[in-house]
């Protein structure tokens, strides 16, 4: 597999084939003893940031958390991972994730208390 | 049966949503400047649109992929933040041009200021999106844009003179005011290939469901169309020539374009441009603000769907809840939605390189397409679209600073 081409930034859907988001990053562990091997994909707005150029981050980290516009990353262990053809499945329910933090709290506080939502 | 009835609908409603204030605008200042000299460019990005919205349509269907999952796949978070950036800047201002053109429609018909009907049409164009479905907007919308025959009806009625049109087909060089001509065409393309057609045509396939066995049906519908609604474009553009040409009328203001329909249908005219603008305007508004939601939803991997509740997919929701209420202070600013239209269309060419290139390496990856992937036609065309992309990308800007009034 590619981890590059085949996993990262492609859909993840969780096991009730709900949409929670993209992999928008993959930890890599390498213990000083043994082979580098897959841990964990992680999920969020701050990991999204961090692959973006320093001068960039440095300038958008404090405007968004500012704004409270960025939830915390979340991982999901590799075991718990199917890489599919153009989508990613997790043995996760993403209602119970910081993955939907923000959408459930938007549908509860906001979109929710709008007549015919 | 099923099938023919779905091309027949796809091209009905493609056609009626085909025109906008953008090339209704660029159309009429096209021929009243320019007589039928610019014919060709309506035909160049005609043609553009058409390999593109095809495309478009053949990865959805194929795939299961609309062109910003696989730009965000393909290509990473940073290229697909700055798409989003750079796409969602202009949509809006092209949405703010859309809304002002519904406003303008109602200032025509009522004579109430454009400005006091920004508050209402953003309700309106929200709570069409808020309880309508995909189908409701796509097809209704559509299907009530088919008034903007009109402008084909009337200039055959005005019996043009067919040799110069089709001499217009071929680019020829202006023989006065060289930088406006040149403005002109490149917001016609601006116009013509907007990155929202093609978004929200991949966006509706996979809201209609398509598979498969719908790339001979998409590849009709974009063919079908595209081409006749850019046939409408040049009917404009003929009327403008007709019309405002012999009486020296350049477009500087969304009351002279009534004097298009008016000669020939007479007062009925009047109410034939209003319902045109209008109708035209709110179609491309709504298409408009649902592909900058689908945009942010499908890069960033939320729920999305026009066709659930806006409780199942709050942020989706959000987007284009914030989207109408960006595009209504714009209007309520109070600016000039004739200047915002020509500028975004502009904005629109300057930017094409940055949504047209991924088709390329999209349109090739076998892993979406397998056996449908570009053929070396497709490929070349896309690859002459992207040599124009560039080309108005680079020239647009210094054109509309010098040709741009």
């Amino acid at each position: 597999m590619d981890l590059f081409r085949d996993c990262l930034d492609k859909q993840l859907l969780d096991q009730n084939k709900q949409r929670m988001g993209r992999v928008d990053g993959i930890i890599i562990e390498w213990p000083s003893d043994g082979q580098p091997r897959v841990a964990y994909v992680e999920v969020g707005a701050i990991t999204v940031i961090d692959r973006m150029h320093t001068m960039l981050r440095q300038a958008l980290l404090p405007l968004l958390k500012r704004a409270g516009a960025l939830t915390d990353r979340y991982r999901i262990a590799w075991g718990k991972i199917h890489v599919g053809i153009n989508e990613v499945r997790a043995d996760v329910d993403a209602k119970q994730t910081p993955a939907l933090e923000f959408e459930l709290w938007l549908r509860k506080k906001v979109i929710g208390r709008i007549p015919g939502a | 049966m099923k099938k023919i009835f779905e091309i027949a609908l796809g091209i009905v409603t493609s056609v009626g949503g085909f025109l906008e204030i953008g090339s209704i605008t660029t159309a009429a200042q096209a021929g009243a400047e320019f007589s039928f000299q610019l014919i060709w460019a309506i035909v160049l990005g005609g043609l553009c649109v058409i390999f593109l919205v095809e495309q478009s349509g053949r990865l959805a269907a194929v795939s299961g992929h609309t062109i910003p999952d696989a730009i965000r796949e393909r290509f990473g978070s940073n290229y697909f933040l700055f798409l989003l950036v750079v796409i969602g800047i202009v949509s809006l201002l092209v949405m703010a041009a859309e809304f002002g053109g519904v406003c303008v429609g109602l200032e025509m018909a009522t004579g109430i200021g454009f400005q006091w009907w920004a508050i209402p049409v953003a309700f309106v164009i929200w709570l069409i999106i808020w309880k309508g479905t995909f189908g409701v907007i796509e097809k209704g919308v559509s299907l009530l844009g088919l008034v903007t025959l009109c402008f084909v009806v009337g200039a055959i009625a005005m019996r043009p003179p067919w040799s110069q049109i089709v001499h217009g087909v071929l680019p020829t060089l202006p023989v006065h005011d060289k930088a406006h001509y040149w403005f002109v065409a490149v917001s016609i393309l601006g116009a013509s290939i907007s990155p929202y057609l093609f978004f929200f045509y991949s966006s509706g396939a996979i809201e209609d469901e398509w598979d498969e066995s719908y790339v001979g049906v998409n590849r009709v519908i974009a063919t079908g169309g595209m081409s006749f609604g850019s046939f409408i474009s040049v009917a404009v553009l003929v009327l403008a020539a007709m019309l405002l040409l012999p009486q020296g009328i350049k477009v500087e203001h969304y009351s002279q374009l009534p004097l298009l329909l008016i000669p020939v249908f007479g007062k009925t005219g009047f109410w034939l441009f209003v319902a045109s603008l209008g109708i035209a305007c709110l179609g491309a508004a709504l298409e408009i603000t649902l592909e900058i939601a689908y945009l942010a939803a499908q890069g960033f991997g939320w729920n999305w769907s026009e066709n659930q509740r806006p409780l199942d997919e709050a942020r989706f929701s959000l987007v284009y809840t914030g989207t109408i209420l960006l595009a209504m202070l714009v209007v309520l600013i109070g600016i000039d939605p004739l200047k915002l239209t020509v500028f975004s269309m502009a904005l629109t060419a300057a930017t094409l390189p940055v949504s047209i290139v991924p088709f390329l390496f999209v349109m090739n990856d076998k892993s979406y397409l397998r056996d449908y992937r570009n053929g070396w036609i497709s490929n070349t065309v896309v690859l002459l679209i992207i040599g124009l992309a560039f080309v108005l990308s680079l020239v647009s800007i210094p054109l509309q600073i010098f040709g741009g009034s």
